[in-house]
């Protein structure tokens, strides 16, 4: 689990962007599982989930009909489509507001059908960007649940955030971003050697003082 | 690309906003305008022939028997005030005071002035302002009577026989034979109107939808996750383009539909001879023809405004761009309206005055299928040549991610 970091404007959402296939880097490689997937975006696109803050569903449509459609897109059908759906729905307690439009969901239901959305097609690689910022705690603690089962399923997580504390609950390895340029790249424990503290705000301060950020 | 077109149908049907626009409003709201509109012209012509007019005649000594006939004219009321008027000027300054709707001078006594071999002016002073206005086409029938009866008499006594008469007064008859039957005559205004009605509303049909599908998705934070889905671009947009298609060509067909329903239903009412037979002479064929013309148009149409609502950052925004082009989509259909404007092989390649000038020659009954068949062409090749623009706009960074 590698957790994204830096300041506002450093290129992370671009970073994560690039590695989700939005956007198409002006230079370099990227592989997931062996394939080149800018070469190949359709490919790469089925082997990556994709959630961020801001993700919207589409309010006219069912939360049950949000997750199919992309369900669909990724090519699932019949039995599987709903054996997928179902299991999704049951794991993320959704059962109460299935068949509610999504206009008329709460921030939590929402960000829990965005969740299904994303991992409908059980991606190899989960990509992250900011997936709480603006949310409340509730709806926070629903996202930190899913990032911490995927962690125990072992399924790769790239994600970006603002908030230390969340790295320092989730992940394994630390990578700072700072005006495109990759600044730090190793273990949290690393991090704060490098940082020169225990607390990971500091350490992070710290870092970007010693790449003459601040 | 089935996935998204059903996905964005089962969004727009159950869009209340888009609903409206394409369907209410030509169903409902036009017809109940026109009507309106229909009923208040009417109602006024009704009053204006209705009214009775007073006037006032200064020298009724020439003209008694004139005097008489407006005097016992259901649509019109002598003077009974106490002013006196002898002039034009004091006549002119009566109609204007609202003293009197009419005033009638009569210089001499045809009569006599026929004897001496002149011709009476009688004139008549009032307001031509108003655009219904019957005074002036009453009293001067009364006047021609008059006039008539005096030259058969005059001719009578110089010993002119009857038969004669006429042909001493007008030796040369000028009359006209008109090639054109009623069909093509009421055609060339009916078709006329009809693309003025038609493709504005195809473009609005499209532009609802296409603002939702395009802008509306950036602001609603869907876009994102689906272009990361492992459908191409092309589908997406083709998609997407589908449901723009089918909601203008809805809001087309309703629109023909309603008022072909409100037409008939008015028909039955109130009988109008000329509409009537204008409207049977119009085939089914006709209507198909038209709705053939629409559906190359209504591709460029939405080809355009999701190209439009693609770059937009925000519906508003989206809705900004909309809003020229909804006005200008009235010019090319001016164009077509001008004197000698023709559909021929040069007008049948310009976008949309073709359509317009071609729904006006099927109206007429005079339609050359070789131009039809090229404007479809023509316009099937802008609507591909403006979707691959939208395709490509689909997949360039900087207008997605603006």
């Amino acid at each position: 689990m590698l957790g994204l970091l830096g300041p506002n404007g450093a290129g992370k959402t671009t970073t994560l962007r690039m590695l989700s296939t939005a956007l198409k880097p002006d230079s370099g490689q990227i592989h997931i599982n062996g394939q080149d997937v800018v070469a190949k975006p359709l490919i790469g696109r089925q082997s990556i989930g994709f959630l961020s803050g801001s993700t919207g569903l589409y309010g006219r449509l069912s939360a049950k009909e949000n997750i199919e459609y992309f369900a669909r897109l990724h090519g699932l059908r019949g039995r599987a489509l709903k054996t997928r759906c179902d299991e999704l729905f049951e794991v993320l307690d959704m059962g109460s507001f299935l068949n509610k439009r999504a206009e008329h969901l709460s921030t939590g239901m929402k960000q829990k059908a965005n969740i299904a959305r994303a991992v409908v097609h059980q991606p190899d690689v989960v990509v992250l960007d900011e997936p709480t910022t603006g949310l409340d705690i509730m709806t926070t603690q629903t996202v930190i649940n899913f990032i911490r089962e995927l962690k125990n399923k072992g399924t790769p997580v790239i994600f970006s955030t603002h908030h230390l504390d969340e790295v320092a609950l989730l992940c394994d390895r630390v990578c700072v971003i700072d005006r495109g340029v990759s600044c730090f790249d190793d273990s949290v424990e690393n991090f704060k050697v490098k940082g020169q503290s225990q607390e990971l705000n500091q350490a992070f301060l710290n870092l970007l003082q010693g790449v003459g950020h601040v | 690309m089935f996935e998204v077109f059903k996905k964005e149908l089962l969004e727009l049907v159950r869009d209340k906003k888009t609903l409206f626009f394409v369907l209410a409003l030509p169903m409902l709201v036009f017809p109940v305008i026109m009507a309106l509109v229909v009923f208040m012209s009417s109602q006024a012509t009704l009053d204006a022939q209705q009214k009775v007019h007073t006037y006032y005649i200064v020298n009724e000594h020439h003209g008694e028997n004139y005097a008489e006939r407006v005097f016992y004219h259901k649509s019109f009321k002598k003077y009974d005030g106490d002013q006196r008027f002898s002039s034009v000027e004091e006549l002119k300054q009566a109609v204007r005071n609202g003293t009197i709707d009419v005033g009638i001078y009569l210089d001499s006594d045809p009569k006599k002035a026929l004897i001496e071999g002149k011709q009476a002016n009688w004139q008549m002073v009032f307001n031509d302002a108003q655009s219904i206005n019957f005074i002036y086409e009453r009293l001067r029938s009364l006047a021609h009577e008059l006039s008539d009866n005096l030259r058969e008499q005059t001719l009578t006594a110089l010993g002119v026989e009857k038969e004669k008469q006429k042909a001493i007064v007008q030796p040369i008859l000028v009359s006209k034979v008109d090639t054109a039957d009623k069909r093509e005559n009421m055609g060339e205004k009916l078709g006329a109107l009809i693309p003025y009605l038609l493709i504005p509303l195809v473009l609005m049909g499209a532009s609802y939808p296409a603002i939702d599908l395009g802008a509306g998705e950036k602001e609603r934070g869907t876009l994102e996750t689906l272009l990361l889905t492992p459908v191409t671009r092309t589908q997406l947009v083709l998609g997407k383009f589908l449901t723009v298609l089918l909601s203008s060509l809805a809001c087309a067909t309703v629109t023909v539909l309603s008022m072909a329903l409100w037409v008939s239903v008015a028909i039955s009412f109130v009988r109008l001879d000329t509409v009537t037979s204008v409207f049977s002479t119009v085939t089914g064929t006709d209507f198909l023809l038209i709705f053939a013309l629409l559906v190359p148009i209504a591709a460029i149409f939405s080809s355009l405004v999701l190209a439009i609502s693609i770059y937009a950052r925000t519906f508003k925004e989206a809705q900004n761009y909309m809003a020229p082009l909804s006005m200008g989509v009235f010019l090319p259909i001016v164009v077509s309206l001008m004197p000698n404007m023709e559909l021929t092989a040069k007008t049948a390649v310009i976008p949309v005055t073709n359509v317009a000038l071609a729904i006006k020659e099927i109206v007429k009954g005079t339609v050359d299928y070789g131009l039809l068949s090229m404007i479809v062409i023509a316009s099937i090749a802008l609507a591909v040549v403006l979707l691959a623009f939208c395709v490509h706009w689909f997949s360039k960074e900087e207008v997605l991610f603006r």
